[in-house]
Parts: structure tokens; sequence; C-alpha cells
């Protein structure tokens, strides 16, 4: 420890030597790209072992048939994929959930397009979820982040409410929806039921009833993180624009289709790529408030079937990560265009 | 307007005649600047009540459903459209935690959002760093890496991660090399705190990024030259000064990881608080195990909101900043 021959020349910060400042000193004459790459050195780890070796390692795992407890895995190449899309992989989903569907039907009685068979489709509840929700949360956060943009009094209240159901655990979002509409206890089914708006009876077993309320869940929760991030977006445009306009005579709509909204234009495209990446991966809600077999969105279908057949569920998730892969896209796009 | 189609041959003067209250008051709206500014009032706050019950008449429905006794509950009759509780029955949330210890889960979750939350700020602060303040070839890539692998699905995960912390063999794909037996992790907190602090680990960074770009480089310089090191002028000056960016990465970070439901669902196999099941855990297993007690169901979700409501109450300013910041880098 105290060995007094410290013989690094001009660096003599200090007397003491040992591995803790041979280490330290060597840090300290690192170069920039030198230090700043040991100090990614964690990041990188653990991003490798936790996303970037199991991404690849999916893709591997999905070009061969490994179904749990029978025999060796078996090269079959893109097998699995083709019969994703042709029903021959339908058996090992459950339920009676296909990947594309096969029967919508087109006919002139009420309501025109069948979508029983689209309901079974993983790709399709998940495209239709994903859609449906994101179209809502972007209209009720713009309504919610135009109310918070005002001056009034408790403003902070009303935003501690409006962000609260983006705070809860998703597992308690899908417990308030499934009480509200289970058999028993649930009072919303009596009277949506009465309109037609969802199935009268076993709501949470039936497809379009409970695809309809994890949609509504999921809009109930996330509208506020779309009305922050517009909110922001609100926040930033220049007040002394619309003085400009208003000594103009702009009425308040006219204020609002040509300075508000073309200004929060970037910010509602970022925020709804966002959303649009998130929704997509819909898995819990659907777990906490129906089942996967009732509603089988793409990670439900992963979740399902890697423990029966591994190679299929790789293939499933290896899809699922292209369709989310094409959405990412459009944000690091958006990101290096503004120069990161 | 209430005037509809006036024949082209009625002289104009004619129309006011014609017109119903409304459409007088309408027309009052338009012309009067007063008017249309109490309009404008009343709107807001009809508005603004709309959200405001829509957000919070679910955790209404939980209380109602909570207090309500259980056989009450299962009679149905909720005396619409004006839902209250029937009865009164606060025991249900000292029940919740004595038919199943409901209380484990909640300390499950605590611990691995405590332990995820520490991680992630200690290497998203050496990674703020270094994206916030120096400057070097492939900075500019790295981060778009990082931005895209924390967008990727969890299920496009699992399966690997599922094979490795079950204690399979880890082989580098396509190679076939094996590497090594990795500790049998699933039913630990490792099983759980690993993939979380991979994925909430790429919105603290660019959290941390930013603050940690706007302290000015002559208090690091200062902390230099009184002979810290880099680290130690990290560690010392410029966490500290952006404590605020900080406490804004933390408390993303814990709110998302007791969110979680994916990997808190699946890594412990059974819901049992001894496999560290969290919340997740506890309440599928009132779902599951005693699907009958829908009143301990809505106790036990208040019990398990609670903290993150104490959470938003106290750092609204804090996650308000936060998400804006790490979605949109002003």
């Amino acid at each position: 420890m105290a060995a007094e021959t410290d013989e690094s020349g001009p660096t003599r910060e200090t007397r003491r030597s040992g591995p803790l400042v041979a280490i330290t000193r060597w840090m300290e004459n690192l170069g920039e790209t030198g230090f700043a790459y040991l100090l990614l050195t964690p990041v990188f780890v653990l991003l490798g072992a936790i996303a970037l070796y199991p991404l690849l390692r999916t893709l591997e795992l999905s070009l061969y048939t490994n179904i749990i407890g029978v025999g060796e895995p078996e090269f079959v190449g893109l097998d699995h994929y083709v019969s994703l899309f042709t029903g021959a992989s339908d058996p090992w989903l459950p339920g009676t959930s296909a990947f594309l569907w096969g029967d919508v039907t087109l006919s002139s009685t009420f309501p025109f397009i069948h979508v029983e068979g689209l309901l079974r489709s993983a790709l399709a509840v998940t495209l239709i979820f994903t859609l449906v929700s994101v179209f809502f949360e972007t209209i009720i956060g713009f309504g919610q982040a135009l109310v918070l943009d005002q001056e009034f009094r408790g403003r902070s209240w009303v935003r501690v409410a409006i962000i609260i159901p983006w705070a809860i655990p998703i597992v308690i979002q899908g417990m308030i929806f499934y009480l509200m509409f289970h058999p028993s206890t649930g009072f919303a089914t009596e009277y949506l039921g009465a309109w037609g708006i969802v199935a009268e009876t076993n709501t949470l077993n039936d497809p379009f009833s409970s695809l309809l309320i994890v949609t509504v869940a999921d809009i109930w929760k996330t509208s506020a993180f779309m009305a922050l991030l517009i909110l922001a977006g609100l926040q930033s445009i220049d007040r002394s624009l619309y003085d400009v306009a208003r000594v103009a005579g702009a009425s308040r709509w006219q204020q609002f289709k040509l300075i508000t909204f073309p200004l929060i234009l970037p910010t509602l495209g970022v925020a709804i790529l966002f959303r649009t990446i998130d929704a997509m991966r819909v898995y819990g809600l659907i777990d906490s408030v129906s089942s996967c077999t009732v509603v089988p969105s793409l990670s439900c279908m992963v979740v399902a079937t890697f423990g029966s057949q591994r190679g299929l569920a790789s293939a499933i998730a290896f899809v699922t990560a292209i369709i989310i892969g094409i959405a990412v896209l459009g944000v690091i796009y958006q990101q290096y265009k503004e120069g990161i | 307007m209430a005037a509809e189609t006036p024949t082209e041959t009625q002289p104009r003067t004619d129309e006011t005649e014609r017109e119903g209250p409304l459409a007088r008051w309408t027309q009052g709206v338009i012309s009067d600047p007063d008017r249309r500014k109490l309009l404008y009032r009343a709107l807001f706050y009809v508005i603004t009540l709309f959200f405001l019950v829509t957000t919070l008449f679910p955790f209404y429905w939980l209380l109602v459903l909570a207090l309500t006794p259980n056989s009450l509950i299962l009679a149905g009759d909720w005396d619409l459209p004006f839902l209250r509780p029937q009865g009164f029955n606060p025991e249900a949330f000292v029940e919740v935690f004595q038919q199943i210890p409901f209380h484990l889960y909640v300390f499950n979750s605590f611990v691995l959002a405590t332990a995820t939350t520490i991680i992630v700020i200690v290497i998203a602060s050496l990674a703020g760093y270094v994206f916030g303040r120096l400057s070097f070839p492939g900075r500019g890539p790295l981060m778009l890496a990082i931005l895209m692998v924390s967008y990727f699905p969890p299920a496009a995960f699992l399966i690997p991660l599922f094979e490795a912390f079950t204690g399979n063999v880890i082989v580098i794909p396509f190679l076939g090399i094996p590497l090594f037996e990795p500790p049998r992790l699933v039913n630990t907190p490792g099983s759980m705190v690993l993939p979380f602090s991979a994925l909430f680990l790429p919105l603290s960074i660019f959290i941390l990024t930013t603050f940690y770009a706007q302290i000015p480089d002559g208090l690091e310089d200062a902390a230099r030259v009184e002979g810290t090191t880099r680290l130690g002028a990290l560690f010392r000056v410029i966490m500290p000064l952006s404590a605020p960016g900080v406490a804004t990465a933390a408390v993303l970070t814990f709110i998302a990881v007791y969110n979680e439901y994916f990997f808190s669902s699946i890594m412990a196999l059974g819901n049992e608080p001894q496999q560290w099941s969290p919340l997740v855990g506890g309440l599928l297993q009132y779902q599951s195990l005693y699907s009958t007690e829908f009143n301990l169901m809505a106790a036990a979700s208040i019990v398990g909101v609670l903290p993150v409501v104490i959470l938003v109450v106290v750092a609204q300013e804090r996650i308000v900043s936060g998400l804006t910041a790490g979605a949109l880098k002003e």
C-alpha cells in the first residue's frame, strides 16, 4: 500500500498507490473518446445482454421448430412465418384465433362488415386497437391540453387529476374495467348492453365487447400522456403571435387554425408515434380485463405459445418487433432531422 | 339559425322577426364580446368538469365497491344513475391483507422498483455525462441506437431471456458457440430488475443528458482544479447541481417499474410472494383464486394505487417536465 516508488512522472496526484489509484490514474489519462466509451460500457453490457442478444436469438429460434418436450429443435427456415399467414399454425394459437382473418364478409345487412373473423386475428386486433386508441387519445389529449393551457384557479389540481390515470399500474387499470363489466358486479353492462354497444351477457368473453372495453380503458389511461406532450408544445408557442393575430382581427377559431395547429403539428406527430409504438405492445391490459383467447394481440400470442411451441412464438415475437420497428424508424428519422 | 330557407322574394328585414329565442341569443353572442366571453367561460368549465369526472369516476367506483359488503355487491342493486356505496364496510381494507399477504406483494414491488431505480440512475448518470458533456465520434448514432432499443416490444426479448433465466446455456446466435451457463434467475428479483433496467434506462439517459448538459463548464473545471477526478466531479458537483433532473428520472423509473405488467407476471413463475411476485401477482391472485371477493379486489386496487397517487401529487412538476423532456427533448 505505502510503496513510495511513484514513477509516473508529472501526474503526482497522491503519494499512495495500489490498484484503485492505478485505475483512477489510468482513467484520468484517457482521452475524451476513450473516457466516453469507458463510461458507456455499463450501458452497452446491459442493453447488449437484455435487448440485442435476445433480439438476435429470437430471430434464430424462429427458424427452428421447437415443441417443448418433444425431441430436438429442427431447422425449418421461414416456415413459421409462412404458416402464420396461411393459417397452418392456427392450431397452436389459443382459442379460435388465427393470425390473418379468414372470413371477413361484406353484406347489405347491418353492420355491413362482419368482423368476427377479423377479431380472431392477432394482427388485425393489434392494429385496430392501436389505430382506434391512438386516434381518440390524440383528440381527448388535445382537449385536455387546451384546458390545461388556460390560467385558472386550481389548475395544478386539475392537472394532477388528469395525470393520475397515466400513473396507475396496468393491472389496476385492468381490474377497474374488469369490475365494471363483470356479470356479478358491473353496472355498465346493463346500460350499454341495452343500447347494443356491448354484449348483454358474458360481456368479457365476447370478442367485440372486450376489444371495445380494452380500447376505452387504454384511452382513459393514456390520454393524459398525450395531453402532457401537447401541452408542452402549446406552451412553447410564442404568445406574442396571438397578440398580433388579435390586433389583426382574427377570431379564436382563426387563431387556432393559423397559429396553434401548424405550430403544434411536429409535436403532435412525435406524440402520435410514441403512443403508436406503445399501443402495439398491448398485453397486460388484455390479460387482466379479458383474456388472450378472447382478444388476441401480438404480444398475447407470444406469451400464449412460448410454453408449447417456442419456434412459432419466436416468429410471432419477431413479426411484432418488425411491425413496431417500422414505427420506430419514423421516430428515429424525426430525431435525426432535429439533429440529436 | 332558426330561420330556415327564407324565400328569395322576401326582404331581408323580415328575417330577424321570424327568429326564435335561440337564434336571438346566438345573434347576441356573436355580436356582443362580453356575452361571447361568458359563453367561452361556461363552455370551458363544462369541458373541464367533463374531464375531471371521466378521469376520476373509475376511482370512485373502486371506493364504492370496496366499501359495499360483498353480499350486497352480488345482489347488484346499484341505485343508478347515482352510484353510491350500499352500506359501509371499511373492514375490507383489513381483510385484504388477511386473505392473502397483500403487503408482501406491495413490499416486493417497492424492492424491485427501488433496486431498478438505483441501477438506472447510476448507469444513466454515466451515460448522461458522456452524451451531455463530452464530444466524441459516434455520439449521434449511439444515442439513436439506445433510443431504438427502448422502443422494441418486451415480447421480442421474452423468449431468450426466459431461457437464460431458467438456467439454459447462453449460445452466440447463429454461430452455436456455447458461452456460459447462467444462474437460475426466475423467481428472484434479478429476473425482473435486469429487464426493467434495460427497458427504462433510455428514458433516464435522455432526461439526464438534457440536465447535465446545462451545468456550466466552469463549475466542473473548478472542481477539477480542486483535485477531484472526472468521475468525482460528476458525482460530487454535476449530479447534486442537477438534483431536479435526477429526481425526475428516479420518479419516472420508479413509477414505470411499479406499473409494469409483462415481465412482472411472467418471471415470477407462480403468483406467490415468496417467488418475488410483485403487485401484479397479488391482484391476479385475487382475480383467479378469490374470484367472488369483489370488495377485496377493489380494496386491493385502492391500496395498490395509493403509493403512485401520493407520488404524483408530490412530484407532479417533475413528472410533467420529465415526460416532456424525455419525449420531445426541447
